[in-house]
C-alpha cells in the first residue's frame, strides 16, 4: 500500500504552481536585461528547478529529468548557496547562519541533493528512479536519521518564515505591502510595511494609524525616506543626501532598512519602468517568494518523512 | 551600522535579503512556535503510507483494550469507522494537524489553532491512544504516559498568548493561567508520572528491559545500538530502575517549588530525563522505523520544560521591555 495518488497529486499540483510562479517572477523581473532582478535570480531559479523535481516525484504520470541530472543540479546548488552563506558569514557573522537569506535555500537544495542521492530501490525492484511516489512499491532513503533532521530544519524554517509573514514587524523579504507599493519602492527594498502596527495592517497593507509614513503611500512607500519616491529615487540631487534612499535614518518605530544611496539611485534610474502593471508588481512581491519557500518547506519535509 | 553593498544591497531592495530589522519573537512566541513545529511534523507523519490503510486503524483498536466500557466503546466504534473509511479519515486528520501548526505559526490565527488544538489533543487522547493507558494499568512514563497527546494540549493552555506578566512572570508558563495554577499542572503531570514508574507492571523485574528491548526493531543500527545496550544495562533490574526513576521524577515535580536556582536544576534534570525518555525508551518516537504518528512524549516533555524555565526577575532594560511587552522594539535599527 502506498499513499493514495491523489494526495500526491495536490501536493505535485501545489509544486507546479510554486515552479509557474518562480518562472514567472522571473519573466517579470527579466534578470537578463541590465542586471536587474539577477541578484535573486538565483533563488528564482532554485525554487522552480526544486518545486519541477518534488512535482516530478510526487506525481506518478509526470516526468521530469533523470536522476543523475537531478544529482548535478542541485549539487550545483547547494555548492552555490554554500558559497554565498560563507560570504555572508563572514560579512556579518554566524547571524547570517540563522537569518540570512541564502541559509535556507543552501538547507532546501542540500536536502534535495540528499533525497536524489540517498534514494534506494524500491523493495518490489524497478530500480533507484525517483520518480512517482505513488508507483508501486515504495522509495527508502539511506541514513534516515539525515531524512528525519533535514526535515526538522524545513520544518522550523517554514514555521519560522510563516511567523515572521504574519508578524506586526514584517520587513525585509516578509514584507506583505509590496503589493500596493509603488514598483520602484518593491524594487528598491523598502520595507513597505515599516510602520504596520497590526498584523491585520500588515496583511491588509492598509495603512496604520498613527504610523508617520503609511504603508502604500504613493510617496513614501512604508518608508520616511523612499527610494520609490519620486522626490528622492533617481534625482542627481539626492544622492547621499540624509533624505534619500539608503538613508538608515527610521522614524518612531519604524523597521530600519539600510540601502546605499548610491544604489539605491542607480537601482531607480536603471528601472524607469521597473514592472508593468499590478500583475507584475504582485508576482515580485517579497511575500510571494517567501510563501513558495513555505510551501516546498512542508512539501520536502513530507517527501522526507515518507520516505524514511 | 554596517552599510551592505553590492549583492547584499540589491537583495535588500528587492526585498528578499535580510537588511532590515525583522521581528523577534520573545520567549512565548518561541515556544508557540516550537508548538507549532510539533504539529507540523505530526501532520506529516500523519501521511506515511501506514496511516492509509486498515492497519492503522486496529492500531488504534489495540488502545481500547483493558479500559472501562464507557471508554472502551467510542474506541472501538471509531476505528471500524478508521478501518472502513481509512484513505478520507487519515487525509483529514493529516491535514487538519498541518493546519494546527501552520494556524499556531501564523500570528492572527494562532489563539484559534491553540483552542482548535486543544480539543483535537482531547479527543485523540480519548480515541486515539485510550487515554494513555491511564486507567487500564499500562501507562508507564518510559513509553509516552500520560499519553504524548495530552501534553500538546497542556503546552496550548500554558503557551495562550497573554499580554499579563510579561516581564513579572517567573516563567513563561505562569503568563497564561498564573504561577500557582501552573505550578500545580506540573505537580500533577510530573507526580503521575512517578506513580506510574512505581505500578506493578512497570516494576517487574524485566518489565524495563522488555520495553526497551522492545523498541530496537525496524531502528537504524546505531540507534537498535543504543536500544539493545540499554536493555542490557537494566535487565532484571525493574524494581531498583523504577525506584530510581520514580525518585528523579518526583523531584521534578516539587522542582519548581523551589528558589529558582534549584527550580533551574529541577527543570534541567526534566529535560534530561525527557531526552532519556525520547531516545532510550521511545527512540525518537520509532519516526526513524516508519509507522510514527507522533513523536511521541520525550519531545514534548523537554518542550514543557522549557516553558517552566525561570525568568530573570529585576529591573528589565527599557529596549527589552518595550520588545517584551509590545512591538516597538522590533524597529529599532541595530
Amino acid at each position: 500500500m502506498t499513499i493514495p495518488a491523489g494526495i500526491l497529486d495536490i501536493f505535485a499540483a501545489i509544486m507546479l504552481v510554486v515552479a509557474a510562479v518562480s518562472a514567472a517572477r522571473l519573466v517579470v523581473a527579466r534578470p537578463w536585461q541590465r542586471g536587474r532582478g539577477a541578484a535573486t535570480a538565483d533563488i528564482d531559479i532554485a525554487h522552480l528547478l526544486m518545486a519541477i523535481a518534488m512535482a516530478g516525484t510526487l506525481a506518478a504520470g509526470l516526468r521530469t529529468l533523470p536522476n543523475d541530472a537531478w544529482d548535478v543540479i542541485f549539487a550545483v546548488l547547494t555548492a552555490w548557496f554554500a558559497y554565498h552563506v560563507t560570504q555572508d558569514a563572514r560579512r556579518a557573522g554566524i547571524r547570517a547562519l540563522s537569518g540570512g537569506h541564502c541559509a535556507p535555500h543552501l538547507v532546501h537544495s542540500a536536502a534535495m541533493l540528499y533525497m536524489f542521492v540517498a534514494v534506494t530501490a524500491p523493495a518490489a525492484g524497478g530500480g533507484a528512479a525517483m520518480s512517482g511516489m505513488g508507483g508501486s512499491g515504495t522509495q527508502t532513503l539511506s541514513l534516515p536519521i539525515l531524512a528525519f533532521l533535514f526535515a526538522l530544519i524545513l520544518i522550523g524554517y517554514s514555521i519560522w518564515d510563516l511567523d515572521q509573514l504574519s508578524g506586526p514587524g514584517a520587513s525585509g523579504h516578509y514584507s506583505l505591502a509590496a503589493r500596493i507599493a509603488p514598483a520602484g519602492a518593491v524594487l528598491a527594498g523598502t520595507p513597505a510595511l515599516a510602520g504596520a502596527e497590526s498584523p491585520a495592517a500588515a496583511f491588509s497593507g492598509l495603512p496604520s494609524a498613527g504610523s508617520p509614513t503609511s504603508a502604500g503611500s504613493p510617496t513614501s512607500a512604508g518608508s520616511p525616506t523612499s527610494a520609490g519616491s519620486p522626490t528622492s529615487a533617481g534625482s542627481p540631487t539626492s544622492a547621499g543626501s540624509p533624505t534619500s534612499a539608503g538613508s538608515p535614518t527610521s522614524a518612531g518605530n519604524t523597521v530600519a532598512t539600510v540601502t546605499p544611496p548610491a544604489e539605491a539611485d542607480r537601482a531607480a534610474s536603471c528601472d524607469p519602468d521597473p514592472v508593468s502593471g499590478g500583475a507584475g508588481r504582485l508576482v515580485l512581491a517579497p511575500w510571494v517568494a517567501t510563501s513558495c519557500r513555505i510551501a516546498m518547506g512542508i512539501t520536502m519535509a513530507l517527501m522526507l518523512i515518507i520516505m524514511i | 551600522m554596517a552599510v551592505p553593498r553590492g549583492r547584499a544591497a540589491w537583495r535588500g531592495r528587492l526585498g528578499t535579503g535580510e537588511v532590515a530589522v525583522g521581528a523577534a519573537p520573545d520567549a512565548s512566541r518561541m515556544l508557540q512556535l516550537a508548538l507549532a513545529g510539533v504539529w507540523l511534523l505530526d501532520g506529516v507523519l500523519q501521511y506515511q503510507s501506514f496511516m492509509f490503510t486498515k492497519a492503522f486503524g486496529q492500531m488504534l483498536a489495540a488502545t481500547a483494550a483493558g479500559n472501562p466500557g464507557v471508554i472502551a466503546s467510542p474506541i472501538n466504534w471509531d476505528t471500524r469507522l478508521i478501518e472502513h473509511h481509512a484513505v478520507a479519515l487519515n487525509a483529514i486528520f493529516a491535514t487538519i494537524q498541518l493546519l494546527l501548526g501552520l494556524g499556531i505559526a501564523c500570528r492572527p490565527t494562532v489563539r484559534a489553532a491553540l483552542g482548535a488544538s486543544i480539543a483535537w489533543a482531547l479527543a485523540v487522547w480519548w480515541f486515539g491512544e485510550g487515554l494513555g493507558g491511564v486507567l487500564n494499568g499500562t501507562a508507564s512514563p518510559v513509553n509516552g504516559a500520560p499519553g504524548a497527546v495530552i501534553i500538546y494540549a497542556l503546552l496550548a493552555v500554558l503557551l495562550w498568548p497573554t499580554d499579563r506578566g510579561a516581564t513579572t512572570a517567573p516563567f513563561t508558563a505562569a503568563r497564561a493561567v498564573g504561577a500557582p495554577a501552573a505550578r500545580a499542572l506540573w505537580l500533577v503531570l510530573w507526580l503521575s508520572q512517578a506513580y506510574f514508574a512505581l505500578q506493578p507492571a512497570n516494576r517487574a523485574p524485566q518489565a524495563l528491559h522488555d520495553m526497551i528491548a522492545g523498541m530496537a526493531s525496524g531502528e537504524p543500527g546505531w540507534l537498535n545500538a543504543i536500544e539493545r545496550n540499554a536493555a542490557a544495562l537494566v535487565a532484571h533490574q525493574g524494581l531498583a530502575a523504577s525506584f530510581v526513576l520514580a525518585i528523579a521524577l518526583a523531584a521534578i515535580a516539587v522542582g519548581v517549588y523551589l528558589p529558582a536556582p534549584a527550580a533551574r536544576a529541577a527543570v534541567v534534570l526534566a529535560v534530561v530525563v525527557a531526552a532519556v525518555i525520547w531516545v532510550v525508551g521511545e527512540a525518537f518516537g520509532t519516526i526513524l522505523a516508519g509507522g510514527a504518528t507522533d513523536p511521541n512524549s520525550g519531545l514534548l516533555l523537554i518542550l514543557l520544560a522549557l516553558v517552566y524555565w525561570p525568568a530573570r526577575t529585576g529591573p528589565v532594560p527599557r529596549s527589552l521591555g518595550q520588545s517584551v511587552a509590545g512591538h516597538p522594539a522590533e524597529g529599532i535599527p541595530t
